[in-house]
């Protein structure tokens, strides 16, 4: 026990001093927590990457399971996730989880809220530059993604941009964009979470 | 078995295991936030000095508004800027005096689309041909610098890069604009300002803001043996703008932040002296503790000066052992002292704030311990000074 305080202290003091590849962070987490899960009562920070959880082999099982190779400067395999726990007293009522995602013209930052069964119970552009912009950002937009599972962006393949989940219409290499996000999001949401056994409903 | 004055000294502390513990936390406390005080003291002087060095220039030329405004757009870029005519800052960089100068006009757009009430990205328009060479610093991760003439062009600093997944050839869609602009380069992480730019051709920024004929600054870098107050003077008389020198902006700087670091010293000071006169007042209760004790040691043919030796090294080794501690603790949690210095402080470099170094750490150790010292002087005097068969009466 000494050691472990010990460890998470030294760790903590040193996690200030490190720069690493860039995360993707609710802005203003204490007011959009809030808004995703209205009758929380607070929520737990966790910070995960894949190199941290199963380095190179987990990079494989992620980009099988997605169905496309992590490319660029930004996608790398170093990057820190921000997992947001959901408490409403000891209670987890839900998962907010966000992916900076590389689009036509600019980055999006797509956070997705989940229930405690993994299904999407919200979806946000934090951040979106697009011809689309004001398309993708309307309530009609997130609420195609509202009540989606796993299973349902499964058989979705972010090159071919086929399999794309029944109800979920758009065009334009930022709506695939978007998709790859949120079947990313998915996948590593399954890991953090559950386990990555895929048992989300 | 023979002991040493030093064993005798240490079995003494070891005997008292939770007062020996809390004297020296309260040592270990004090020391960590003289020494992170101290480290701060050092780091931000340093990191500001940094910054503005970073910025390439001995004098920038602004339009007349506030000094504190022309300060902070120059060291983070700002909103609501002011500007100057085009043909004005051409004369002055055409004066004898100059040695280098380089117009820019800088511009904020908000874009709607970050996050639920949006954010502000700024743009820097640039001269290809004399900016660089003002910042030899930059350097690319990808690709280069445009053409002083090439349209819809843009070089990204590492930050927006980062954000914007941009990586040299991608295509921007600058907010406010419906042109496509190519990114034909990405800046290496600077730790400055200059991270979170967007990088335009001069002109071709004044086109696309609608600035045509206005920039709003001019960085300037003048021949060195010129007199830059008879200078600086010349260029007050121009209508509508004002001067400012980096000398100036550092010196605005450390005025806002001097009362706030002086209170902070002060406070750590007097912590310091609680946890001093606390060693004090606990060696003195151990000695007086101790009195038959002393006295028996004495009567068994101990000096005076060995008592004082014994009771001078116990305390000592309080001060050095709490000392070394907080110095260690200040140099592993520097990273999170920096994150609440940065939260709490209006205008902060970038840069490490808390600098930790050799020199403060030993300047620290030595301060501590010697106060300790200074601080067992009396209670080993009266250790010293206790009558064999007095004190045995006396029990």
């Amino acid at each position: 026990m000494k050691k472990k305080l010990l460890f998470a202290a030294l760790l903590l003091g040193f996690a200030a001093q490190l720069s690493a590849a860039v995360g993707c962070d609710l802005k203003d987490p204490d007011r959009d927590v809030k808004r995703f899960f209205p009758g929380s009562t607070g929520y737990k920070t966790a910070y995960k990457s894949i190199d941290k959880l199963g380095g190179k082999e987990l990079l494989q099982t992620v980009e099988a399971r997605l169905g496309d190779k992590f490319t660029g400067l930004y996608e790398t395999i170093d990057v820190p996730y921000t997992l947001y726990t959901v408490l409403k007293g000891k209670e987890t009522i839900g998962y907010i989880h966000g992916i900076n995602q590389k689009g036509q013209y600019g980055g999006l930052q797509v956070f997705l809220a989940y229930n405690p069964q993994g299904i999407i119970s919200d979806f946000y552009y934090q951040k979106l530059t697009s011809r689309n912009a004001k398309a993708m950002t309307a309530p009609g937009f997130a609420a195609m993604f509202k009540g989606l599972s796993f299973a349902d962006f499964k058989d979705y393949d972010p090159i071919k941009h086929t399999g794309i989940p029944a109800g979920i219409t758009g065009e334009g290499d930022d709506f695939y964009a978007t998709l790859r996000a949120v079947k990313k999001n998915f996948i590593l949401v399954d890991i953090f979470v559950f386990g990555g056994k895929g048992r989300q409903s | 078995m023979k002991l040493s004055i030093y064993q005798v000294a240490y079995k003494n502390l070891l005997r008292r295991k939770v007062r020996t513990s809390l004297t020296i936390l309260g040592i270990v406390i004090s020391t960590w936030v003289f020494v992170t005080l101290l480290g701060f003291n050092h780091g931000y002087e340093n990191s500001l000095n940094e910054n503005i060095e970073g910025m390439g220039f001995q004098i920038v030329l602004t339009a007349k508004g506030c000094p504190y405004e022309a300060a902070t757009l120059m060291l983070q870029g700002g909103t609501g800027l002011r500007y100057m005519p085009e043909n004005l800052v051409r004369s002055v960089i055409d004066k004898p005096q100059v040695e280098r100068a380089t117009p820019m006009i800088m511009h904020a757009e908000f874009d709607p689309n970050r996050g639920e009430t949006g954010g502000t990205t700024i743009y820097l328009g640039i001269d290809a041909a004399s900016y660089p060479p003002m910042k030899p610093y930059l350097a690319f991760s990808q690709g280069t610098w445009f053409a002083s003439d090439a349209e819809n062009q843009v070089v990204l600093g590492y930050e927006v890069a980062e954000l914007e997944q941009r990586e040299a050839g991608d295509l921007m869609l600058l907010p406010g604009t419906t042109e496509e602009y190519e990114v034909v380069g990405v800046l290496k992480r600077t730790g400055n300002q200059d991270d979170g730019m967007i990088y335009m051709p001069l002109f071709a920024a004044q086109k696309t803001f609608n600035r045509e004929g206005e920039l709003t600054m001019l960085g300037m870098r003048l021949v060195p043996e010129i007199d830059q107050a008879a200078f600086e003077e010349e260029l007050y008389q121009l209508p509508d703008v004002q001067v400012v020198s980096m000398a100036q902006v550092k010196n605005t700087i450390m005025g806002l932040v001097s009362s706030a670091k002086a209170i902070v010293l002060s406070v750590a000071c007097i912590a310091f002296l609680i946890a001093i006169f606390g060693v004090v007042n606990t060696v003195l209760m151990s000695v007086f503790e101790r009195y038959q004790e002393i006295g028996i040691l004495k009567s068994m043919g101990a000096l005076p000066g060995d008592i004082f030796k014994m009771v001078f090294i116990e305390t000592t080794i309080l001060c050095a052992f709490g000392g070394l501690l907080g110095i260690g603790f200040s140099w592993i949690f520097s990273g999170m002292s920096e994150l609440a210095v940065r939260y709490f402080l209006p205008f902060s470099p970038s840069g490490k704030l808390i600098i930790i170094n050799g020199s403060t750490a030993l300047f620290s150790f030595i301060a501590i311990a010697c106060i300790g010292m200074l601080g067992s002087v009396y209670p080993a005097w009266r250790a010293a000074s206790v009558r064999p068969l007095e004190s045995i009466r006396n029990e």
